[in-house]
């Protein structure tokens, strides 16, 4: 069942259901309406009979008319009422599946899995000190932007960190030029923007591809096969060892400690969007829907 | 430390057997109490249907609009042996209305005709009223109203006619919904065998 | 005899006739004094047998009692040894069908505990065994295994239980006031039950939000409030359950004594938190399972990465493709 399908299914039954509810209740007003109306009908009518023995078919009538009604309110009543049944069993299973599918991709999993996998410094350092292939060979950078920024945080040694991160928002990553400009520009030292932007994990100073791959390596991840994926992965981008990003920039590939969803195992993000119960095959299909989706 | 810890152990097995001695006990004293399983049962000696004395009161339709079972979990039952066999029965005419070519009344009384006439033997054209007749009330059409049952009965008919509890569709609720409303207080628990056996109304006031 | 009933007849008819003549409705005067007997009416009729309906044969109340326990062992075995989430969704499913539909909501220990109450303080009153199996029966196994009834037994539970779609988490100040309302609720059922015989009444049973959806009728205020229930039951795992099921009260003061119950495995687990995040009934305290406050519901084991069907699927998996 794909997802369309089953959102086809719960629409229809939850119409199906409301419907019910409104034949039920509609069902119910009109016979405690209709029930004291009839009481006076076939009284006024028996009060009649005994005067005009004419009236009487139509007490007759009148009365299997109200039998009729009532025995016909009591099975339709049953017969809706498994009618309900059965829909709000096909409504909940289609809604709870929907969940199911839809959980990982839910705002509360990007935010257990961003500061987890941001901030895993050793994984990072390990890229940063070996992912020095592919230069960026646009090399006509507009360094407008550190100006900018400069004019923005201040010149000081304590505008180091919001300066890194603004100029990496902006780039991507730190180009050598604008971290050269930015020497230039403020009392900051080439050693201390060195020292700083490797210390933290945050920085990076390769360029990234467009999307970011996180290959969740956790324990369940692990066990769930996390490396036959990652591996997977590497083939079809065609990155070589020791490199993080594919020669078209698309994807960089990060392995990270835990994304915080091992139910999901194994279980990778493509930027804020999460995958989760892999097989090789489907986090390749994972990367291409992103690919897809591309309006280049 | 361990002994702590066995100490706890010792003391939680001690309140649980406590607990399941507390609880034994109890259920032993109620099993001592039980005498055999309690059903409804509409007494006919109260119920304003089947008592004497309420004549040309309207029926007392509460049985049918109280159960919680959807068809009532009351019913008319007819004792045979104590049926008049009328040719005009007050129970399954409604003697009040017209009477028609055949010099019968020409309305039914029950609602839901749930009540079926059938002539016992051979017919005798030359003298009606000799024939009887035999009126079954069937099981699935009744649902309780009890408006035959309140013209069965001195001094219009015999009394034949009372109501039942349905024992294979009473849900033997903790309070049943029609004891509640019941103006006589004619729905009563008994035992089960007493339940079953069909009491005709005695009590007048 | 039949000459009287002849004569008589013969009255009724004339003024039978008479009425017809005048348009008019007959006057009625009873025709026979005595009913006319077998012998009396000749021709070789039998008078037929009073209709009577059979109350349900005893051995139905026994194999009521005999589910109840095999449901309760069935729910304790799944829960505990097999830790298998599907599994206890099916056992619902065929409580609901057969505790809920089929016998449309009774036998139901939360109800017995009236029986129980008037039975213990009236001395005339007469419980029947049935009743005081099923009161005590889930009492004794969560004295042991905790509230196994509440898992996949207890028809009004099921029913809840698979109603719930996204479960909000009740704050824990609001859960535990909230939770107070079953034992006032205890407190008025019992006290509504121990009065004087005729003015008697069991609040639980005539405020049961959902046999009004077993039996296919009920006032419709109380079939209202189900519809309620449930439906803010999508978001709030177990509402009646958690804070208004009497009969919930007892089984959380016994479940204090179980040893056994729903645990989440300490030598194995990851600190992910995940089994906090899958109980809608908040029932896991700083990754511990709250046995007074455990449902037997086996979702904490189907989130579980390292245990539950989910790990053990993915074990065989990777076992098959020889990884690693």
């Amino acid at each position: 069942m794909t997802s369309a399908q089953l959102r086809r299914a719960a629409w229809a039954a939850g119409a199906v259901i409301l419907a019910g509810i409104a034949i039920l209740t509609a069902d119910w007003v009109i016979a405690s309406i209709r029930a004291p109306r009839d009481d006076r009908t076939v009284k006024a009518l028996q009060q009649k009979v005994k005067e005009d023995p004419a009236v009487s078919a139509k007490l007759d009538a009148e009365q299997k008319r109200i039998t009729d009604a009532r025995r016909a309110r009591r099975i339709r009543d049953r017969a809706v009422g498994w009618t309900l049944i059965a829909c709000s069993a096909i409504f909940l299973g289609a809604v709870k599946r929907l969940i199911a599918r839809s959980a990982p991709k839910a705002v509360e999993m990007s935010r257990i899995a961003a500061p987890i996998s941001t901030g895993k410094k050793r994984k990072r350092k390990r890229k940063t000190c070996c992912g020095a292939h592919a230069h960026d060979p646009a090399a006509a950078l507009d360094l407008g932007f550190v100006d900018e920024a400069v004019a923005q945080h201040g010149r000081g040694r304590e505008a180091a960190i919001p300066l890194l991160q603004a100029i990496q928002q902006h780039y991507r990553y730190l180009p050598d030029e604008a971290m050269r400009r930015l020497c230039e520009i403020t009392d900051i030292t080439p050693a201390e923007i060195a020292g700083t932007s490797s210390f933290y994990g945050q920085f990076r100073s390769t360029p990234v591809g467009k999307h970011i791959v996180r290959v969740c390596h956790g324990t369940a991840c692990h066990v769930a096969g996390a490396r036959q994926i990652s591996d997977e992965l590497r083939r079809r981008l065609k990155i070589p060892e020791g490199f993080d990003t594919d020669a078209d920039r698309m994807f960089t590939l990060e392995e990270v400690a835990c994304l915080g969803c091992c139910s999901l195992a194994p279980v990778l993000m493509v930027d804020e969007h999460t995958a989760g119960r892999l097989t090789p095959a489907t986090a390749a299909a994972a990367l291409e829907e992103v690919e897809e989706k591309e309006p280049a | 430390m361990s002994d702590a810890v066995s100490r706890r152990e010792l003391l939680s097995k001690l309140v649980r057997g406590s607990v399941l001695a507390g609880m034994g006990g109890a259920a032993l004293f109620l099993v001592k109490k039980a005498n055999g399983e309690i059903v409804w049962q509409v007494d006919a000696s109260r119920c304003v249907n089947s008592r004497l004395g309420e004549v040309g009161v309207e029926a007392c339709t509460l049985c049918t609009s109280e159960c919680v079972v959807s068809l009532s979990a009351v019913r008319a039952v007819n004792d045979f042996s104590k049926c008049g066999r009328c040719n005009v029965c007050p129970a399954y005419f409604d003697i009040t209305s017209a009477v028609n070519e055949l010099g019968l009344p020409s309305q039914k009384l029950c609602p839901r005709d749930a009540i079926t006439r059938k002539m016992i033997g051979a017919a005798d054209p030359e003298d009606p009223a000799n024939n009887f007749y035999e009126y079954v009330i069937d099981e699935e059409k009744c649902d309780g109203c009890g408006r035959c049952v309140m013209k069965c009965k001195a001094p219009l008919g015999l009394g034949s006619i009372t109501l039942k509890v349905r024992y294979n569709k009473c849900l033997d609720c903790n309070r049943c919904a029609i004891s509640l409303s019941c103006p006589k207080d004619a729905v009563t628990q008994v035992p089960k065998m007493a339940g079953l056996e069909i009491k005709l109304a005695e009590h007048t006031e | 005899m039949p000459r009287a009933l002849r004569a008589l007849s013969v009255v009724v008819l004339l003024l039978a006739a008479a009425a017809a003549l005048c348009a008019q409705a007959i006057e009625y005067s009873r025709p026979v004094e005595t009913a006319p007997q077998q012998e009396t009416i000749g021709g070789g009729y039998k008078t037929p047998a009073v209709q009577k309906p059979l109350p349900r044969g005893w051995w139905l109340d026994i194999l009521d009692v005999v589910l109840l326990c095999a449901a309760m062992g069935a729910s304790v075995w799944i829960v505990i040894k097999r830790r298998k989430r599907r599994w206890l969704v099916g056992l619902s499913i065929a409580s609901l069908a057969y505790f809920g539909f089929y016998r449309e909501g009774c036998i139901c220990p939360i109800g017995s505990i009236q029986n129980v109450v008037v039975a213990l303080a009236d001395p005339k009153y007469s419980i029947p065994m049935v009743a005081i199996a099923v009161f005590f029966m889930p009492l004794v196994v969560a004295v042991f295994f905790g509230r196994a009834f509440c898992g996949g037994v207890c028809p009004l539970g099921a029913m809840q239980e698979l109603v719930v779609i996204k479960p909000l988490r009740v704050p824990k100040r609001l859960d535990q006031g909230l939770g107070l309302l079953k034992y006032v609720y205890l407190a008025l059922a019992i006290l509504f039950a121990l009065k004087p015989a005729l003015t008697r009444d069991f609040l639980i049973c005539r405020f049961d939000p959902f046999v009004g959806f077993f039996r296919f009728t009920g006032a419709p205020y109380m079939l209202a409030t189900g519809g309620v229930f449930l439906i803010g039951g999508m978001f709030i795992g177990r509402p009646y359950c958690r804070y208004l099921c009497p009969y919930g009260g007892l089984l959380s003061w016994c479940s204090r004594l179980a040893r056994k119950g729903v645990t989440i495995t300490p030598d194995k687990e990851l600190d992910c938190g995940l089994c906090t995040e899958a109980c809608p009934y908040g029932a896991i305290d700083q990754m511990r399972a709250v046995g007074r406050k455990c449902l037997y519901c086996a979702r904490c084991y189907a989130s579980c990465p390292c245990d539950g069907e989910l790990a053990q699927a993915k074990k065989a998996l990777v076992g098959i493709g020889g990884a690693q």
